[in-house]
C-alpha cells in the first residue's frame, strides 16, 4: 500500500505493508537513521520519535497508523543546528557512546515543550522509557535541567528586549 | 494483510461486520504490533481506529455521576486525568505503571483490557470498581458487559467478532471509600508486573469495614476478584487480626505460575504483603489510623 507520511514537515509518499513499523520507513525508506533500533520490542526507546508531540517507540507503532500525523525526529529537530538540549547534552556530558542519545533527545524534547521548568524527578519519570547502558544517567537530567534554564533566561532576557 | 482506515465510527463497525473475524482492531499497537512482528497473531486486516478520536478519546462525567472513558483514551490521559485521579487513583496508579511514556502515549485502557494479559495492570482496579464495558457491533447497536464477565480466561474476551470496545463506564464511589493499585515488578518503572493488586475500602464506621474488594494480577491465569477474601471483612471490625488472616487467606487462593519473572513460591509470599500495604494505603487515604494494625 502507498502512504504519505509528514516527517519533520514534509510529506513523503512511501510503498509499505500493513504489517510495517515507523522505524524500518524512516530508517530504510527515507534513510532517517537518528531513530536506532535497539530492541525492537518497546523496551529501550532508542527508536523514539515524535508523533502529535508525543513521544512513541517507532519500532513497533504501524507505519500506516501514522499517515495524518506530524512525525518529528531528531534530524528534524537539528536541521537549523544542534537545539538546546542536544547542546546540553554536548556541554554536560550526557553522551557517552551516543547509541540511545537520538530517543533521549526526542523524549527531552517532549517533556521540555510540556514542562519548561522539570524537576530531577519529572526527568526521569520521563526518561522511563529509555535505556543508557552508558551514562548512568545523572548527566542527562543536570543536562535536562541546563537546557531548561537557558530557554527560561532567554525568553526573560526576549521580553526585557 | 490489508490497512483499513476508520474515518467513522460506523467504518470501523461495517468494516468488523464484512470481515466476520479475519480483521483485528488496531488502537496503540503496543501488543497487537508486535505479536504480528512475532507471529503470534496473524490477521487477514487491520482496521485502525486511531482517527476516531472525536467518537473515542475523551473522559467524560455523565449527570448522574458516572465516568465515561473512551475506547482511544490512552495510559497517558487516564494517569493525568484530574476526575480519575481524584475518584479512581488507583486506576491512575496503574495506568502510569504501564510502560514508559512512550508506551503510555499511544497505549489505550481499552486495549489493555482487550489484550486481557494475566499481568494487565489496569484490570485490578478497575474490577474493584466494577468497571462496566461498553461494546457495539452494526447489527445489534450497544451492549453493556461487567468487566468481570468481559474477560472470560487468559488473553480470552467476551467479544463477538463483528464487535468492538467503545467504552468503559465507572460507577460514583459510595462515601468513606478509598482505594489502591500496589505493584511488584523488577525494577520500578516499565516493567510488566510480577504481581499485582488493588483494593477498594469502603468504611461503615470508625473502625467498621463496610465493604472489601480485592482482585490481583499476574497470579493466575484471569484478573479475578478474591471474594471469599472480601466475605471476611464486610460489616467487620478492622483488626490486625482480621488484616492478617485475609492477606494469608488470599496467598492461599491465588494460584500463580513460575515464569522468566518471578516464582509461583515468591508469589504467593509476596500477595499478602500487598494485602496488607494496600488496607493501609485505603485507610491513610482516608485519615483513619486504627491502634495495633501496622505493616509488618
Ligand atoms: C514496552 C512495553 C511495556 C509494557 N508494559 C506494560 C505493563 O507494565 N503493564 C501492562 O498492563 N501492559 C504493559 N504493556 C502492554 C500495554 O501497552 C497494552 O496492553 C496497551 O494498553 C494496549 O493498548 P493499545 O491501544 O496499544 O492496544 P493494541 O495493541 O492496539 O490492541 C491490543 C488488543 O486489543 C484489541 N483492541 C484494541 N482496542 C480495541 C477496541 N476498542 N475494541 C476491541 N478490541 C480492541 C486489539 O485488536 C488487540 O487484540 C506494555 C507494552 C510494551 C510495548
Ligand atoms: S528499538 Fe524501539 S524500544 Fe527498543
Ligand atoms: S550513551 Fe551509550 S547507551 Fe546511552
Amino acid at each position: 500500500m502507498k502512504i504519505n507520511l509528514k516527517v519533520n514537515g514534509i510529506l513523503e509518499e512511501v510503498e509499505i505493508e500493513a504489517s510495517t513499523v515507523l522505524l524500518d520507513v524512516l530508517r530504510d525508506k527515507l534513510h532517517l537513521t537518528g531513530a536506532k533500533e535497539g530492541c525492537r520490542e518497546g523496551e529501550c526507546g532508542a527508536c523514539t520519535v515524535l508523533i502529535d508531540g508525543q513521544p512513541v517507540d517507532s519500532c513497533l507503532y504501524s507505519a500506516a497508523a501514522a499517515a495524518n500525523t506530524e512525525i518529528e525526529t531528531v534530524e528534524g529537530i537539528s536541521a537549523n543546528g544542534l537545539s538546546a538540549i542536544q547542546k546540553a547534552m554536548v556541554e554536560e556530558g550526557g553522551i557517552q557512546c551516543g547509541f540511545c542519545t537520538p530517543g533521549i533527545v526526542m523524549t527531552l524534547t517532549a517533556l521540555l515543550r510540556q514542562n519548561a521548568d522539570p524537576t530531577p524527578k519529572d526527568v526521569a519519570a520521563a526518561l522511563n522509557g529509555n535505556i543508557c547502558r552508558c551514562t548512568g544517567y545523572s548527566r542527562i537530567v543536570s543536562a535536562t535541567l541546563k537546557a531548561a534554564k537557558n530557554a527560561m533566561a532567554q525568553k526573560a532576557g526576549d521580553a526585557h528586549a | 494483510m490489508d490497512f483499513i482506515y476508520a474515518q467513522k465510527l460506523e467504518e470501523a463497525l461495517n468494516a468488523l461486520r464484512t470481515q466476520a473475524g479475519r480483521a483485528k482492531v488496531l488502537a496503540g499497537g503496543t501488543d497487537l504490533m508486535i505479536q504480528i512482528a512475532r507471529g503470534e497473531k496473524q490477521p487477514q486486516a487491520l482496521i485502525f481506529i486511531g482517527q476516531l478520536k472525536d467518537d473515542l478519546a475523551a473522559v467524560s462525567l455523565s449527570q448522574d455521576g458516572h465516568l465515561n472513558i473512551g475506547a482511544l483514551v490512552t495510559h497517558r490521559q487516564i494517569c493525568a486525568d484530574r476526575q480519575v485521579q481524584a475518584s479512581y487513583p488507583a486506576l491512575a496508579t496503574a495506568s502510569a505503571s504501564v510502560g514508559g511514556w512512550q508506551t503510555q502515549s499511544v497505549g489505550t485502557l481499552a486495549g489493555n483490557i482487550c489484550n486481557a494479559s494475566p499481568a494487565a495492570d489496569t484490570i485490578p482496579p478497575l474490577l474493584v470498581h466494577e468497571a462496566v464495558v461498553t461494546i457495539q457491533s452494526a447489527a445489534r447497536g450497544l451492549r453493556d458487559v461487567s468487566l468481570e464477565y468481559f474477560i472470560t480466561g487468559r488473553r480470552q474476551i467476551a467479544i463477538e467478532n463483528d464487535e468492538m470496545v467503545v467504552g468503559i463506564t465507572l460507577a460514583p464511589l459510595p462515601a468513606d471509600t478509598a482505594d489502591a493499585y500496589l505493584k511488584v515488578g523488577r525494577r520500578k518503572a516499565m516493567e510488566v508486573a510480577i504481581a499485582g493488586l488493588a483494593m477498594r475500602l469502603t468504611m461503615a464506621g470508625p473502625e467498621i469495614v463496610g465493604e472489601l474488594r480485592v482482585a490481583t494480577c499476574a497470579t493466575g491465569p484471569v484478573s479475578r476478584r478474591a471474594r471469599e477474601v472480601e466475605a471476611l471483612f464486610s460489616g467487620q471490625k478492622l483488626t490486625d487480626e482480621l488484616v492478617t488472616q485475609g492477606a494469608s487467606l488470599l496467598g492461599r487462593m491465588i494460584q500463580p505460575i513460575d515464569d522468566t519473572r518471578a516464582s509461583a513460591q515468591y508469589r504467593k509470599l509476596v500477595i499478602p504483603k500487598l494485602f496488607r500495604g494496600a488496607v493501609l494505603e485505603c485507610l491513610a487515604k482516608l485519615g483513619i489510623a486504627i491502634s495495633g494494625l501496622e505493616k509488618s
